[in-house]
């Protein structure tokens, strides 16, 4: 019997029958309202993560609104997930979870269900333009244009109170060419007392958009999820429709896959590496990364034809073959990558001033990891190994494992560490993959069945999970959670008691998608 | 003071870059030209994202990076719209950035020029229809330009720019 069926069985004190196994990788309970929350509490106890939670209107044969509960346990391949009734309300388990908070305001703004018993019950992605009682993702809402309000009450944030205690509004519209958020802070002097972030401007309807849609269509839609993890959200995606529909995906194609995410990550990466020496006003010790980005940009360009590789994952497999001299090219420059990429590691590193506003910078404590459900490098970097690589292997990682750095302090020079030995150790996964490339066809005919599927994927940001379920063919609900929705409540906690000029590199150093946050 | 103007006689001193792209800079040292003879020798650009995804905004970052560093044909990017000749604007216009980019446009002194970028901000792109989304810029404000691309690389994004400067001109 499956382990985590036969732990969790006794812990619930549910018989290990009414679980079920469908593919590898969950592990799923449907649950009564009167023994929820009893199961909710030995899951805060056993250490649970929540992983993400969803609604799902008419799924299969049931009528009206079912919850999913995704959980998972270091330790345990499978996710768990619990499914539930939600009657138009359901008990909060924010305060067991907070990571949940987000989630059901997410869940009460898409589907209108209330969360009895929680702490926050403000609108989340839909700001105040949106009619009141307007739920997007229900099924009588069928898309098209939403009658605007124009006097909506403003926004209320956190207040903090005391003597001296003031607010610096930041945003949307930020000074740099980056993305739009908006971050309210209190502050005493220079200090950093309180910070709320506020999310969501970018929200464009991913997940209706999907629905109703052809599976092969939805692929530019999981890609938008955010453009620097084009590859991972494609291939999230097309791991759970692969899953429902028992599709294999050929050797090569599988293989091809890791080529395209791994020099995603490093792209990505390096983006981060540059940006954090940027931001401690050290332009000459950012260009080393700057340089090697676009080469890698470039690679993308000559491999897939796309410098942020759209289209180079597909359903069934890889959306584009790679010559062998290209390979080999490819093979070669990487050989030479790894002492270039040191060398400028150790430049920044050894300089004095650097290292004085990397240190001690930023902190998320190690604490945090499981309450907030944070994951990818950020998680590495506070002493906990989170990476969907190695939590749920997918494809070819069950052979070729990622070999990880964990520091412990949690500081902005930790997530700088953490995110350069991840590129080192993406040179490596890529050279073994390239030695060892298979030949054959490069994706497989893809039969769709109906069915529900998860899919998760590491990004460059962490774990990103998608959730689809097909209907007659179409899609008729595609959950999107990337890393991003959750580590963005870790910059929260990083800023306190720092100075406001520091709140621009502790960002960096997460360096966190808006896009794949909004959604 | 001595040396400083002792160097203006000397050689230049810096290393040649391997990577020198004759397409892309011909094309920079016309817009450096249009740009001197138009807008007084510079040329300032403030970005806003509407609703991108994020795609668009490396590939901006990127032209201020090592290989293209467009600041050497006049071009900066500024952190206010009260500093801008032009605003490019990325991705749809969602419903909720709506209010925020006729604010950033409102800041900005005439005359302003507003460039669309990308797929999605020239028409919708793959958000058309969508509940959350206003649909591409020109819904929102003028629009002078639109570069499309699912994001435009770097070089096209220069060449827009100069088709926009060398019809300003005229």
């Amino acid at each position: 019997m499956n382990e985590l069926v036969s732990r969790m069985s006794g812990v619930f004190k549910v018989p290990s029958s009414r679980f079920q196994v469908k593919y590898p990788g969950k592990v799923h309970l449907k649950v009564s309202g009167p023994e929820f929350s009893g199961i909710i509490s030995d899951l805060a106890r056993q250490d649970f993560l929540i992983a993400d939670l969803f609604a799902v209107e008419n799924y299969r044969d049931d009528t009206g609104l079912t919850l999913f509960y995704v959980f998972e346990k270091k330790g345990y391949k499978e996710f768990l997930v619990i499914q539930r009734k939600a009657e138009g309300k359901a008990p909060s388990i924010a305060r067991e979870f907070p990571a949940a908070c987000w989630l059901e305001r997410g869940v009460a703004d898409g589907f209108g269900v209330e969360f009895d018993g929680s702490y926050d019950i403000r609108r989340l992605f839909l700001h105040e333009p949106y009619p009141d009682g307007f739920h997007p993702l229900r099924k009588s809402f069928h898309g098209g244009p939403v009658r605007l309000r124009k006097d909506a009450p403003d926004y209320q944030f956190k207040e903090v109170k005391g003597e001296g205690v003031y607010q610096i509004p930041v945003g949307p519209v930020h000074a740099g060419i980056i993305e739009p958020g908006h971050f309210r802070f209190s502050v005493i002097g220079e200090n950093i007392f309180n910070l709320e972030v506020r999310m969501f401007w970018k929200h464009r309807g991913l997940e209706k958009l999907s629905e109703g849609r052809d599976l092969i269509d939805v692929l530019p839609v999981a890609e938008a999820v955010s453009g620097d993890e084009t590859v991972a959200n494609a291939w999230a995606y097309c791991l759970a429709v692969e899953r429902l529909s028992g599709i294999e995906v050929p050797r090569r194609g599988d293989s091809l896959r890791v080529l395209y995410a791994e020099l995603e990550r490093i792209y990505s990466l390096l983006g981060d590496l540059a940006g954090m020496v940027t931001d401690v006003a050290y332009p000459a010790g950012a260009s080393p990364f700057f340089i090697l980005r676009e080469e890698v940009l470039r690679w993308n360009e000559r491999l897939a034809g796309s410098r942020f590789l759209r289209g180079a994952v597909t359903v069934g497999g890889a959306g584009h073959d790679v010559a062998a001299p290209d390979l080999r090219a490819l093979s070669v420059y990487l050989e030479a990558f790894g002492p270039r990429l040191r060398d400028a590691v150790s430049r920044v590193l050894s300089f004095p001033s650097v290292r004085d506003r990397f240190e001690s910078t930023g902190l998320v404590r190690k604490s945090l990891v499981r309450s907030l459900s944070l994951s990818g490098p950020i998680a590495r970097a506070s002493g906990v190994l989170s990476d969907a690589r190695v939590d749920h292997p997918y494809g070819l990682y069950q052979k070729i494992p990622p070999a990880l750095k964990v520091l412990e302090s949690g500081d902005v020079y930790s997530r700088f560490y953490v995110k350069a030995s991840t590129v080192e150790d993406s040179i490596r996964i890529l050279l073994k993959v390239i030695k060892d490339m298979p030949s054959g066809s490069i994706r497989s005919t893809a039969r769709i069945k109906d069915g529900s599927a998860i899919g998760v994927v590491e990004s460059c940001r962490g774990q990103s999970i998608h959730w689809v379920y097909v209907k007659d063919g179409e899609i008729g609900r595609h959950r999107i959670r990337t890393a991003s929705f959750f580590n963005w409540r870790a910059i929260e906690h990083a800023v306190l008691g720092n100075i406001v000029p520091d709140f621009p590199l502790i960002n960096k150093s997460m360096n966190l998608s808006y896009a794949g946050t909004d959604l | 003071m001595a040396s400083a103007i002792l160097n203006l006689f000397k050689p230049v001193v810096t290393e040649p870059t391997p990577w020198r792209d004759a397409e892309f800079d011909g094309i920079g040292i016309k817009l450096k030209k249009r740009i001197d003879a138009v807008f007084g020798r510079s040329l300032a650009i403030r970005e806003v994202d509407t609703g991108s995804d994020n795609s668009p905004e490396i590939e901006l970052v990127n032209l201020t990076a090592p290989h293209y560093d467009i600041e050497r044909f006049g071009i900066t990017f500024v952190a206010s719209p009260r500093h801008a000749d032009v605003l490019i604007v990325t991705g749809p216009v969602t419903v909720n950035m709506a209010q925020a980019l006729k604010k950033t446009y409102d800041a900005t002194p005439a005359p302003k020029l507003v460039i669309a970028l990308g797929d999605d901000a020239c028409d919708g792109g793959i958000f058309k229809g969508s509940y959350a989304v206003l649909g591409g810029v020109d819904q929102v404000l003028p629009v002078d330009m639109k570069i499309p691309g699912n994001p435009p690389s770097p070089k096209r994004i220069l060449a827009g720019l100069l088709e926009l400067v060398e019809r300003i001109g005229k």
